[in-house]
């Protein structure tokens, strides 16, 4: 089944919104597999993703560890003509599953967090994991979290408190939007306070 | 030839630009964010703020209620209305708790909102320091900066001329303890509405590019003094000459051969449920 670029886009992005809004809040989307199925080795959440929020406008860049990111970036330009560049300058940073785990933590330290001024102009991450649950893993709460909510994301703990000192001046900051193998998203913005919980 | 027009009238492209402003302005609880509003078959300044969210947002499965100072009938929430359902075909209702999209000029609508509804706020001026400054470089300055001593001053310079708070609507808000924020012209009874609320409220200000979010269970609380606390507006022994209804926001009617004052349910279309519900009620019991 091919990609309705008005009326699915239109449903994922009102997930993200949802989630954005929700931190924690986990939610699926449909299915849409078939078109790139052999092309897909990565979780389809993440292209979906990338379709409903990126344009000519915009920049990104991907983090992987194998030449998929570059399959990938290949096809996220031919599709939406959105263009790579350097992690310092991209509004939105694709991570891909791997190891990987240096790049990523040099990464959410250098990337773009806004200023004062336009605290907008920050990136945002769009992650994929193993499997998002609400059980174990980190305690958030802020704004949009009705008291605490429990978010296993499978991520380890420095990224969080890599995560959490980016955060530390508000407004500035970045924004992240998980995506699992089951089609799963969940969000977690920057006004969102993240306890760790678990050991190692 | 008359071609039919793109789903939600706007190019993929539009709604991608406001779709991520909006992703941003729900990260950044109360901050504007610029966007690159789009011509609109209606006015700067009459809701094309709201419409553009309202069309970002739309799907198929949607239903949309728009009202206009509590009505659903009124000139401005009909001609958005009409665009909209022409556009791209979704149900329309008048009731609160039917609508998953409802867009709002100047009210928040009496019947509490849900988790799995959202208030799209049409917004004729954004900013709640424009009166301080007339440059949106200095009052971005003054945003960046956590620099609110002018809105205080606002309120302050009020109480001192006439001895209370006299903002008729859109007494400011802080957001989440940050951004002081403009919360449309809506009257200082909505306000508290805003705390905590169930559902995702958008602003959006199409004349003033600017497109703000209250997520839902934030702290949004109205700038008060410790000794002039915040007040609604009192509608206290006064009731809806229609439905009865108490606690609930009146339009005063005022009879111009008598002088004689009336007071009206301001959200006709909970009046309207009110007075459906009374009926049925009196019939069902007339006929036991």
């Amino acid at each position: 089944m091919a990609i309705d670029q008005v009326h699915d886009l239109q449903q994922v992005y009102r997930n993200m919104l949802d989630c954005m809004a929700r931190p924690g809040t986990i939610t699926s989307l449909e299915q849409k597999t078939g078109l790139f199925e052999d092309q897909l080795s990565y979780n389809e959440a993440i292209f979906l993703c990338a379709l409903t929020v990126l344009d000519a406008e915009v920049t990104f860049y991907i983090i992987a560890d194998t030449d998929k990111g570059d399959k990938l970036a290949e096809l996220i330009s031919s599709y939406t003509m959105a263009r790579v560049t350097s992690i310092e300058k991209a509004d939105f940073i694709i991570v891909l599953q791997g190891d990987i785990k240096e790049e990523i933590n040099k990464a959410l330290s250098i990337c773009k967090m806004g200023d004062l001024i336009n605290p907008q102009q920050s990136a945002t991450w769009i992650v994929e994991t193993a499997a998002l649950s609400n059980n174990g893993g980190v305690t958030i709460h802020g704004p949009g979290i009705k008291e605490s909510k429990q978010l296993q994301t499978g991520l380890w703990n420095e990224f969080w408190q890599t995560r959490n000192s980016k955060v530390k001046e508000y407004p500035l900051g970045i924004d992240l939007i998980f995506v699992d193998a089951l089609n799963q998203i969940s969000c977690v913005p920057r006004t969102t306070s993240v306890k760790l919980t678990e050991v190692g | 030839m008359q071609t039919k027009p793109h789903f939600a009238f706007f190019d993929e492209g539009s709604k991608k630009e406001i779709r991520r402003a909006t992703l941003k302005a729900v990260a950044i609880p109360g901050y504007q964010v610029p966007f690159a509003s789009r011509e609109m078959p209606i006015a700067r300044g009459w809701g094309t703020g709201g419409l553009q969210l309202t069309l970002s947002l739309i799907g198929k499965k949607d239903v949309l209620k728009v009202i206009d100072q509590g009505a659903d009938e009124s000139v401005n929430a009909v001609s958005i209305k009409k665009l909209v359902q022409y556009t791209t075909g979704v149900a329309l209702t008048d009731h609160t708790a039917e609508a998953n999209i409802i867009q709002s000029r100047h009210r928040i609508p009496e019947h509490p909102l849900r988790e799995d509804q959202i208030l799209v706020l049409q917004v004729p001026n954004p900013e709640p320091l424009r009166k301080v400054d007339a440059r949106e470089y200095m009052t971005k300055r003054m945003h960046a900066e956590d620099d609110y001593s002018g809105a205080w001053l606002i309120l302050f310079e009020q109480i001192m001329k006439y001895g209370k708070m006299t903002t008729g609507a859109a007494h400011p808000v802080y957001v989440n303890g940050r951004y002081v924020m403009a919360p449309s012209p809506i009257p200082r009874f909505d306000n508290p509405k805003m705390y905590y609320s169930d559902a995702l409220i958008l602003l959006g200000a199409g004349r003033e590019k600017k497109i703000y979010a209250v997520p839902p269970y934030t702290n949004v609380e109205s700038l008060a003094f410790e000794d002039y606390p915040f007040s609604k507006e009192s509608f206290k022994g006064k009731q809806c000459k229609l439905c009865g209804a108490e606690e609930v926001f009146l339009d005063e009617i005022i009879n111009q051969e008598t002088g004689d004052r009336t007071y009206q349910c301001n959200d006709t279309s909970y009046c309207m449920e009110r007075l459906n519900s009374a009926q049925e009620k009196e019939v069902e019991s007339s006929y036991a």
